[in-house]
C-alpha cells in the first residue's frame, strides 16, 4: 500500500508546501478537479474511470469504449508513462480522444500522479 | 385509434433546456413527469466525443444535430400579400432536434437582458412619449421586471456555470464587466475565458473612445466547475467548435451535461424520444388541457398521454403549432390586429459587421469559443438616447475569434476572387490576419410579421404546416444603419491594413445564409388575455394546467441571444407551478 504511505506522508508536509518535497496528495486532489469532468464512475461518463489507474493496463476497462489508439497503445500506466501521458496525451499516445492539452509543471504532474495511487 | 396510456402527473412537450429544467423541478416536487421528444435521444460520451465532434462538415453544413424539414418545416413568405414556399433546407435558424434540443448545438453565449428590455413599451413612452411607438410596432412590456426575475437568472447562471465578470454587483458598478447590466446578486460562476488577442484590441480602441466593453458572458465553464445539480462541467478547450457541435470537453452547458445526469436516474421521471406530439387534447369550457396524442416516429403508432399538467417546451415554432393545431386561443388576424396566438413573431438582426485585416497580426483563430470575444453594448436598447433618431432598439458590438473552422472561415480582402489560385493565396495570407467586428440588434414587433397555419402545405402528420410571414422594416435598418457607423469608427481606431465593405441590413429578409436560431414570439407573456398568450408565470390563459415555455413568450427579441432568459423563465415558472399552482390548481392571474 505504497499510496498509503505517501498520502500519509503529505498530511505532514503539506502545509507549508516545501520546493523539492515529496508529492503532495491534497495538491494533486485539487488538480483532479479538471479530470472529473469526463473521469467520473458514471454509465455515461465521458472518460474511464480513473480509480486504480497506476498500473493497470492501457485501454483495460470493459464498460469503456476507447479510441483505436489507445487499445493499441499497450502500455501499462505506471509512473513513467503517466507521467509522460499527462504532460503531453497527444505526444504519448497519437491521436488518443481525451480532450485535454496536458500539464506543464513537473511538480503538479507529481502531485496528481501521487492523488491517483490513493484513488482506489 | 390512439392507445391511452396510464395519466401522468405532468408532461413536457420537448425535452430541451425547458423540459429538462420543468421535469427536474416538478419530480423533486413529488409529481410523476414523462418527457416526450421527437427526435432520437443522445449522449455526450457517444455523441459528442472526439475526433468526431470537430467536424465541420458533419455538423455546419450536412447539419446532423439539426431538425430534418422533410419532417416538420415552415412555410415563409415576406409579406401578407405573397403565397408562402415550404423551407425544404433550413438556413437561416437551426432548430434542434432531439433530447437536449438546440442546446446540443448552441454556441453558449449568455446573457440576461436588460431590465429595461423587461420594459420596452414603459421605457420608450416614458422616455420620448406617447408618439413614440408607431401604431404598426406592438411592442410590449414583458409581464415581470428584472429584479422579480433575476433570483431565476442566478439559478440558471449557476446550472450552467457561466463565465463572465459581473459590471453591476448588487447596485455597484464594476468596470471592466458591463456597467449596463441589471444588478447581479452574485458574480459569475466562473471567471471570463482568456481573451483573444483580436477581443483586447476591440476592447482597447473601444475603451479609448469612451465606450465600456466587456468579456462576453458564456456557457462555456472557463474552469471546472461543480453545478446546482452536483454534476461537474470541465473546463472550455478553446477548441473553437462550439456552435453547431456538442462539447467534447463537458464545458458548454446544455440539458444533457447540466440536467438530464441525474434526471436520468429519477424514479420519478420517465423519457420517451421519437415521440411527436400531434395535438392536445382540450376542454374548452372547462379551460383544461386533458393530455396529448402522440405518434411513435419509428412504428407510425398513435398514443394518448393523460396528463394533470402539460408544459409546452418545443422549440418556438413547436409550441406555436401545437397551440394552433389544437384550437387553444385566438389565432392572431394582422387586418383587424385580434387575437394574440401567432402575434408578435421577432427575430435577430445579424449577418452584419465588419471584416478588419492586419499585415502584421497573427490572431490563431482556430483557437477560440463565443466566450473569446469582447462586447460592447453602450448602443444596445434603452442604453442611449433615441430622440430625433427616428428608430427604437439597438446593437451589442462585438470583436474576437470564437471558430475559425477551415471551410467557412476564409476571410479575404475585397476584390478577391471567389476562387481558383489567386483566391488559394489570398485566403492563405489572410487566414491568420483577418478579424470581424460583427453586431446584433434587437428586433422589435411589427404587425405583419406574425405565424398563422398554411392554407397549402402539411407535414408528415397531415397537420397544416406554420407559416411565417416575416420581413425586415425599416425600423431595422436604421438600427443598422446607425450602429454600423459605431463599430467602423472602432474599427478605424484599431488601425487596420485595410477593411471589407461594412455588411448592412438592406432589403428583404433572406431564408438562406445562416443569422441565428433567435426565433421569438408568437405565445407571448403579457397582463391582457386579449393581446398576449400567457400570463406572467407563462401559464395559458385558455387552459390553467398548460404552461408554455421558451422565447416564444418574448413579446419582441432585444439585441442579446435568447437562451438566458429562457433558462430564467423555466426556473420562475417551475417554482409558481409548485409553490402556487399544485396548492391551488386554477389561473395564478385573473385578468
Amino acid at each position: 500500500m505504497q499510496g498509503w504511505e505517501v498520502g500519509a506522508l503529505s498530511l505532514f508536509i503539506a502545509l507549508p508546501a516545501i520546493p523539492g518535497s515529496a508529492a503532495d496528495v491534497e495538491h494533486g486532489k485539487a488538480l483532479y478537479r479538471t479530470c472529473v469532468a469526463c473521469h467520473t464512475e458514471r454509465p455515461d461518463a465521458l472518460g474511464p474511470s480513473l480509480k486504480g489507474v497506476v498500473g493497470r493496463k492501457s485501454a483495460a476497462l470493459d464498460d469503456f469504449r476507447y479510441s483505436n489508439p489507445m487499445r493499441r497503445a499497450n502500455l501499462v500506466w505506471d509512473e513513467d508513462n503517466l507521467r509522460a501521458y499527462i504532460q503531453d496525451p497527444q505526444a504519448k499516445v497519437k491521436g488518443n480522444r481525451m480532450p485535454y492539452g496536458g500539464l506543464s509543471d513537473p511538480k503538479d504532474i507529481d502531485d496528481i500522479i501521487a492523488y491517483l495511487k490513493v484513488l482506489k | 385509434m390512439a392507445t391511452r396510456l396510464k395519466e401522468v402527473d405532468a408532461i413536457m412537450v420537448g425535452m430541451g433546456w425547458t423540459g429538462s429544467i420543468l421535469a427536474r423541478e416538478l419530480t423533486k416536487a413529488g409529481l410523476t413527469v414523462t418527457g416526450l421528444e421527437r427526435g432520437e435521444d443522445l449522449s455526450p460520451r457517444e455523441n459528442f466525443g472526439l475526433p468526431g465532434i470537430r467536424d465541420e462538415l458533419r455538423y455546419s453544413y450536412r447539419l446532423e444535430l439539426i431538425q430534418d424539414p422533410a419532417l416538420e418545416t415552415v412555410t415563409f413568405r415576406h409579406r401578407p400579400s405573397e403565397s408562402a414556399l415550404p423551407m425544404r433546407r433550413f438556413g437561416s435558424f437551426l432548430p434542434g432536434n432531439s433530447v437536449g434540443g438546440a442546446a446540443n448545438h448552441w454556441g453558449g453565449q449568455h446573457w440576461r437582458y436588460l431590465p429595461s428590455d423587461h420594459l420596452t413599451r414603459s421605457r420608450i413612452v416614458g422616455r420620448y412619449g406617447a408618439n413614440a411607438i408607431p401604431d404598426d410596432m406592438p411592442i410590449q412590456d414583458w409581464a415581470m421586471t428584472y429584479d422579480e426575475l433575476e433570483p431565476y437568472y442566478d439559478k440558471f447562471d449557476k446550472l450552467c456555470g457561466v463565465s463572465g465578470k459581473a459590471g453591476n454587483l448588487r447596485g455597484e458598478r464594476i468596470e471592466g464587466g458591463n456597467i449596463f447590466e441589471g444588478p447581479r446578486s452574485s458574480e459569475y460562476p466562473t471567471p471570463p475565458l482568456i481573451m483573444t488577442e483580436s477581443g483586447l484590441m476591440f476592447a482597447k480602441a473601444a475603451k479609448d473612445l469612451g465606450y465600456h466593453p466587456f468579456p462576453q458572458p458564456a456557457s462555456n465553464a472557463s474552469r471546472p466547475y461543480v453545478n446546482s445539480e452536483g454534476l461537474t462541467l470541465g473546463g472550455c478547450q478553446y477548441c473553437g467548435f462550439c456552435e453547431r457541435n456538442g462539447c467534447e470537453a463537458n464545458a458548454k452547458a446544455g440539458p444533457q451535461v447540466c440536467v438530464l445526469p441525474v434526471l436520468r436516474s429519477e424514479p420519478k421521471f420517465s423519457l420517451r424520444s421519437r415521440s411527436w406530439v400531434s395535438r392536445l387534447s382540450y376542454d374548452k369550457t372547462a379551460k383544461k388541457v386533458t393530455g396529448v396524442i402522440f405518434t411513435d416516429t419509428r412504428t407510425g403508432e398513435e398514443y394518448e398521454q393523460p396528463a394533470g399538467i402539460v408544459v409546452l417546451s418545443a422549440y418556438v415554432f413547436g409550441n406555436i403549432s401545437l397551440l394552433l393545431n389544437s384550437g387553444i386561443g385566438e389565432p392572431y388576424d394582422p387586418v383587424t390586429q385580434q387575437g394574440a396566438v401567432g402575434k408578435n413573431y421577432c427575430y435577430q438582426l445579424s449577418r452584419m459587421g465588419v471584416t478588419l485585416f492586419f499585415e502584421d497580426k497573427f490572431f490563431n483563430p482556430f483557437m477560440g469559443s463565443p466566450g473569446t470575444q469582447m462586447v460592447m453594448d453602450d448602443f444596445d436598447g434603452d442604453n442611449f438616447d433615441h430622440s430625433a433618431l427616428g428608430f427604437l432598439g439597438g446593437c451589442k458590438i462585438q470583436l474576437g475569434h470564437a471558430d475559425g473552422r477551415p471551410i467557412s472561415y476564409r476571410p479575404v480582402p475585397p476584390g478577391t476572387p471567389r476562387w481558383g489560385a489567386k483566391w488559394k493565396k489570398e485566403t492563405a495570407n489572410w487566414y491568420q490576419r483577418a478579424a470581424r467586428i460583427t453586431l446584433s440588434g434587437s428586433n422589435y414587433a411589427n404587425r405583419y410579421n406574425y405565424i398563422d397555419l398554411d392554407p397549402t402545405y402539411k407535414d408528415q402528420l397531415g397537420r397544416p404546416l406554420l407559416r411565417m410571414t416575416y420581413n425586415f422594416v425599416e425600423n431595422d435598418h436604421k438600427v443598422a444603419d446607425y450602429c454600423m457607423r459605431v463599430a467602423l469608427e472602432i474599427a478605424r481606431a484599431m488601425k487596420p491594413t485595410m477593411m471589407g465593405p461594412p455588411a448592412l441590413r438592406q432589403g428583404d429578409y433572406d431564408t438562406v445564409p445562416y443569422q441565428s436560431t433567435h426565433n421569438t414570439g408568437g405565445t407571448i407573456m403579457g397582463t391582457d388575455p386579449k393581446t398576449s398568450v400567457v400570463n406572467r408565470y407563462l401559464q395559458a390563459w385558455a387552459a390553467d394546467n398548460l404552461f408554455i415555455m421558451g422565447a416564444s413568450t418574448f413579446p419582441q427579441q432585444p439585441a442579446y441571444n435568447p437562451t438566458g432568459p429562457v433558462g430564467a423563465l423555466a426556473y420562475w415558472s417551475a417554482e409558481a407551478i409548485v409553490t402556487k399552482y399544485l396548492k391551488s390548481p386554477g389561473p395564478l392571474v385573473h385578468a
